[in-house]
């Protein structure tokens, strides 16, 4: 898996699930948080995010532990895929 | 109950231009959809990409209301549908993803409650909050619920609306039950069409309304309200209405009347204005908005707007008498079941006290 390619499908999917106004997917970098500064998300676009990852590449995030180090930014939501993905 | 404020989204440019009707404007086809404003400055974008076209249009006009006029002593919302495409996402999700992992913004934003509950909570409104869903009286339903709060001292002031929204899933489904024109019409020739079907409509209008009047404010002196009259009924539900109030037929000046281009129906205004209102100034509005369940809403507005600013314009004219308007009655029903009768009247001409 190409993780250039995977990343931005990934922007793409982030601001089509969670209808983002503010940034066009190539506007998002790689390493701009998701959460608190950055893309400002909060925790409902957390539970869209977890169902994206589910539905687009079959992957749960069943503890949420996990969900704090995976949803850092499009970076490790990457990581994450290439990790795990079958 | 004097309404201190309004601010509407239709399908005529009425956001913030009190002139809309100087310039009104022609659809064709079946669908009449609302001229939405740019919510900058109104809704919090990170809110608003969430938001579906009934709710945003909700905020859109329930919001500036609130900053204006302060904190309400309720929030009563009237809504048929509710954030309907919003809610058939979510059903369709339910089998699409075979009951599996769902996403929960299209089933928090869609409820019919989910407005009320977003003015509230935006504004920190901990009062009164209530949403009526009766599909054609949902926003007679509020109404009379303002009317009594107003009336029996619980409440001074209230933010009172109603919105609907064209979803395609439930156009469709009308469409399907002949609810819509199978020809083309333009809006302009709607009342006349003399065909089966109307045209489908959409809106949002917001209310401040307050138990005390102001300089200028108009009256909702009564609402009423009756599902599957005879024709006898009904007339005696605008008599008695009238009655309560101390006046008579020959006092109403004006009558707005649903009238919506369908044959099957409309034999309901017709009948109703040659029974009792052949003298009157009869004004029509579903060709400015279309059909919709809480369409009365913006019957009331342009009510308020013909006493208050003298709105007069040729489309909403279908017969004139040339009587000065100081009480307009608002006739109207939806698919002839549920129907309801509004009476407003501009207290100032006269120096009356309610």
């Amino acid at each position: 898996m190409n993780k250039e390619i995977l990343k931005q499908e990934l922007k793409a999917h982030l601001v089509s699930y969670l209808n983002i106004l503010e940034y066009k997917p190539e506007e998002i970098a790689d390493d701009m948080p998701l959460f608190g500064t950055g893309l400002e998300l909060d925790s409902i676009d957390s539970l869209e995010l977890i169902v994206m990852l589910e539905r687009e590449y079959g992957l749960k995030i069943t503890n949420p532990a996990d969900g704090r180090k995976i949803l850092v930014n499009i970076e490790s939501m990457a990581d994450f895929i290439i990790a795990n993905k079958k | 109950m004097f309404i201190k404020d309004i601010l509407s989204i239709s399908p005529q440019d009425t956001y913030n231009n009190h002139n809309y009707w100087y310039n009104v404007k022609t659809y064709i086809g079946n669908k009449l959809s609302c001229i939405e404003p740019s919510y900058d400055g109104i809704i919090k974008p990170s809110q608003l990409r969430r938001m579906g076209k009934a709710l945003r249009m909700g905020i859109g006009c329930g919001l500036p209301l609130l900053d204006k006029h302060g904190k309400v002593d309720g929030i009563i919302i009237g809504t048929s549908e509710g954030g309907l495409e919003d809610c058939i996402k979510f059903l369709n999700q339910i089998v699409d993803y075979d009951e599996g992992t769902l996403t929960p913004t299209n089933f928090m934003q869609s409820t019919p409650n989910a407005l009320s509950g977003h003015l509230a909570l935006i504004t920190g409104n901990t009062n009164y909050n209530i949403t009526h869903v009766n599909k054609g009286l949902s926003f007679e339903n509020a109404l009379i619920d303002a009317q009594m709060l107003l009336q029996d001292g619980s409440a001074n002031v209230l933010l009172v609306g109603s919105v609907e929204e064209i979803s395609d899933y439930n156009y469709n489904i009308e469409q399907s039950a002949n609810q819509y024109k199978k020809v083309e019409c333009r809006s302009n020739e709607l009342i006349h069409s003399n065909t089966e079907g109307t045209v489908c409509g959409e809106g949002a209008v917001m209310f401040v309304l307050s138990s005390q009047p102001e300089n200028g404010s108009i009256c909702i002196k009564d609402v009423d309200a009756i599902t599957f009259p005879e024709e006898s009924e009904l007339l005696d539900l605008c008599k008695n209405m009238l009655r309560r109030n101390g006046i008579v037929t020959n006092d109403i000046d004006g009558v707005i009347v649903g009238l919506n281009g369908d044959i099957r129906t409309d034999h309901w205004y017709t009948n109703f204005i040659s029974s009792l209102f052949s003298d009157q100034t009869i004004y029509t509005y579903k060709n400015l908005v279309g059909e919709y369940p809480t369409s009365a809403s913006f019957a009331v507005k342009l009510a308020h707007d013909i006493l208050k600013n003298n709105m007069i314009c040729p489309e909403i004219i279908f017969k004139n008498s040339n009587r000065a308007q100081k009480n307009i009655l608002i006739y109207n029903h939806f698919k002839g079941v549920q129907h309801s009768l509004i009476l407003i009247s501009d207290i100032n001409s006269s120096n009356e006290s309610l």
